[in-house]
């Protein structure tokens, strides 16, 4: 069996349990609506402050809903005993990490184009013409958020307390990414071209390519006993 | 052994010391109070190393699951922390008077606050899973992605300061200072060195101990 | 601009106590284990 198939079956079972349970991208979704109302309370009804403060609270909402999101990528197959088989699986472990990422990927990506979406219309903005630039940014740095945030989800399965200590180890580290993206973010929606940030998307680029492949080469270790 | 390390470390700073107040000069701008600087610097430098050695430690134990690396990974994660903590500290303590305000964003401060959460949570992690085996891998792994990250903070901190912002006040760098100031910081490393090399040959004996009384 | 003793003091002081205090907690703990290869005491 190679690679691409065995990552690929895990992305599919992920997606069938999905759907049948609804459960996840439900509580999500949901997640994310309220999270517009706690912004907008919190900052309050100015708007130009409200302005100032969007693509912070834009990046906030996907990585709080990430972090919901990610944190339960295995506990699923804790609660079902999921978790021996994928040890005693044969071969590459790594394909099930790149199969659990491409799910976190899918699962992100469409929170965030709803929350995209939702931002658009409560906060009143005209979002046509930054789409494409939008989405390359929000694509970059989606990408360095689920890679770590999957192979350290699969670590803190294991753990007693571990919905504390998987946001705990991931922010720290998305740090950088969310400098990056919220600054990037911030002049994409001014409408300035993707050009201007170039060094910001080298940034996240780098940490994509930096992040994945430490995940795939360290995957192994992490699903061993 | 280490008992020898211990009374060098502590010669060396006693140098130091001798060095940042009786041979450097007062600083012309900032007046004495610069001389937190010959703390404060070798504290981030010895936190760079610590953390270095993680990297390696952590490659070496998941490529040879030798306990030793575990155990040094361990020790420097710990003794890293404790610097990152007084680097912090000291650099606060510089810019109350200096910059009339206890905290700052600037590029330093932040990244080594990035460093410190970090590398705490490594440490938080080593605490929290009780099987030996598993708790070596999972910190190899976490002390891997932390010290990766470092250059993505670097460059995303300093980014995030000096590009449309006007510049904060920067503490002068070796490169542009007189060679007397240069001699008592370089004192101060090889000190501050000596010191980390003492702490982590004790932290780790120490865990090699409690291994063994464990086992 | 004044001197500032007082901050250096602070800082040279922090570094100082918490050197120390790791140090002895290294060795209190070193002491610890030592003691426990005597008497076959378990600790939990």
């Amino acid at each position: 069996m190679t690679f691409a198939r065995r990552a690929f079956i895990v992305v599919w079972k992920d997606l069938l349990v999905e759907r049948r349970s609804k459960e996840t991208f439900n509580a999500l979704f949901f997640f994310a609506l309220l999270l517009l109302f706690v912004f907008q309370f919190a900052v309050g009804p100015d708007r130009e402050r409200l302005a100032g403060t969007l693509p912070g609270l834009l990046w906030l909402g996907f990585i709080l809903t990430g972090l919901l999101g990610l944190g339960r990528t295995f506990v699923v197959e804790r609660e079902n005993d999921c978790w021996e088989a994928l040890r005693l699986a044969p071969g590459d472990k790594s394909a099930i990490y790149v199969g659990k990422l491409a799910g976190n990927l899918l699962l992100m990506f469409v929170v965030e184009a709803i929350l995209v979406v939702l931002f658009g219309i409560f906060f009143n903005l005209d979002l046509a013409g930054v789409l494409p630039a939008l989405v390359v940014v929000i694509g970059l740095g989606t990408v360095a958020f689920a890679a770590v945030g999957t192979l350290f989800a699969a670590m803190t399965s294991q753990v007693r307390a571990r919905e504390l200590l998987f946001p705990v180890l991931l922010l720290p580290v998305q740090a950088p990414v969310l400098l990056a993206t919220v600054k990037a973010t911030e002049a994409v929606l001014l409408g300035e071209p993707l050009g201007s940030v170039a060094h910001w998307l080298k940034l996240l680029g780098a940490a994509d390519v930096i992040f994945v492949v430490v995940g795939v080469l360290t995957f192994d270790f992490v699903l061993e006993g | 052994m280490v008992r020898i390390v211990g009374g060098v470390t502590l010669v060396a700073l006693a140098a130091g010391l001798v060095m940042a107040f009786g041979v450097a000069p007062r600083e012309v701008t900032q007046g004495n109070v610069q001389r937190i600087m010959y703390v404060h610097v070798p504290s981030v430098w010895v936190a760079y190393l610590a953390f270095a050695v993680v990297l390696v430690a952590s490659i070496v134990y998941l490529a040879r699951r030798v306990d030793g690396a575990d155990r040094l990974a361990h020790a420097s994660a710990e003794v890293g922390v404790l610097f990152t903590g007084l680097t912090i500290a000291t650099g606060s303590i510089w810019g109350k008077p200096t910059w009339g305000t206890w905290w700052t964003w600037d590029a330093r401060l932040t990244s080594v606050s990035i460093l410190f959460v970090m590398y705490l949570g490594y440490l938080l992690l080593r605490g929290m899973i009780e099987d030996p085996d598993q708790g070596a891998r999972y910190a190899a792994v976490l002390g891997i992605v932390a010290a990766f990250n470092i250059p993505l903070v670097h460059f995303s901190v300093y980014w995030w300061r000096t590009l449309h912002q006007p510049p904060s006040l920067m503490k002068p760098g070796p490169g542009t200072m007189p060679g007397v100031i240069v001699a008592a910081l370089m004192v101060n490393f090889v000190a501050f060195s000596l010191l980390y090399v003492y702490f982590v040959a004790k932290r780790v004996n120490l865990l090699r101990r409690e291994a063994e009384a464990a086992a | 601009m004044p001197d500032n003793w007082g901050f250096v003091l602070a800082a040279y002081g922090l570094a100082a106590v918490v050197l120390i205090a790791y140090w002895r907690r290294l060795v209190r703990r070193e002491r610890a284990t030592g003691a426990e290869h005597r008497p076959t005491v378990r600790r939990a």
